[in-house]
């Protein structure tokens, strides 16, 4: 019986191999491979959902940041009470106690909102103590015009 | 043998009551912030809620008359039981982030 596999063929296919296998890796190499990079925006433009209503926005606004602060404050129990605060100390950092104060909200309740506002990175503790003052992260104070357009919602009503 | 057909729907009336939870603090957030935004919220929970109703009607009324149709839905009833309780683990989720 004739065999198939002799050492020296398998010497032969291994050199073929490795030499097809180091051309094909330079052609791959050699070749410029250009992928079309289709932005979601560039597929679906964001003036197709201008008629939802998004009346004076403002370009600068991240629009993922926009829609995670959405949905904390009109997704969430007790998110109307999370934008009031963030209102708050927009201009003047305050601790808990002063907030409940201003809201006329109960502390427990303060509390809560603060621990649930900073645990999404929307507000930061000015020192690690106990009753120090929040103000807002540098991203939400990057984005506060979404705040305000969604301010602008809450006072109508 | 278990009975992947009312498995399904207790899952399905789950998802109803999950359902309730969500839309109750979605039209009281509603009711502070009119926006396009906190309708959808309303709206998409209405919708889920049809379709997990249409399941329960089918089950009620289809389903008990027609003893060819529940053999044929009892073939494909684990699908159906696997498809609602995703969804009763994913409303659970939303509902957990929703109420916190």
């Amino acid at each position: 019986m004739q065999s198939y596999c002799r050492n020296n063929d398998f010497e032969n296919f291994q050199k073929e191999f490795f030499i097809s296998n180091t051309l094909c890796e330079q052609s791959v190499i050699g070749a410029i491979v250009i992928f079309p990079v289709f932005s979601f925006s560039m597929i679906i433009p964001r003036t197709i959902f201008s008629f939802l209503g998004t009346d004076g926005e403002q370009p600068q606004s991240n629009p993922r940041f926009k829609m995670v602060l959405w949905l904390i404050i009109a997704g969430t129990r007790g998110g109307p009470n999370r934008a009031k605060i963030l209102n708050l100390i927009k201009e003047t950092p305050m601790n808990a106690n002063k907030i409940s104060k201003f809201l006329n909200v109960d502390h427990k309740t303060i509390h809560h909102h603060v621990k649930i506002l900073s645990k999404n990175d929307l507000i930061v503790k000015a020192e690690k103590d106990y009753g120090a003052e929040y103000h807002l992260s540098p991203i939400m104070k990057e984005n506060q015009n979404v705040l305000e357009e969604i301010m602008r919602k809450i006072g109508t009503k | 043998m278990v009975d992947f057909m009312l498995a399904a729907v207790i899952a399905a009336f789950l998802n109803i009551g999950l359902l309730l939870v969500t839309i109750a603090t979605y039209v009281q957030n509603m009711r502070v912030i009119r926006s396009y935004y906190t309708s959808g919220l309303v709206l998409v929970a209405i919708l889920l809620m049809i379709q997990n109703i249409v399941i329960v009607i089918f089950w009620f009324t289809l389903y008990m008359d027609d003893k060819a149709l529940m053999m044929s839905a009892d073939m494909v009833a684990h699908y159906l039981f696997a498809i609602n309780v995703i969804q009763t683990v994913g409303l659970s989720v939303l509902v957990a982030i929703t109420r916190r």
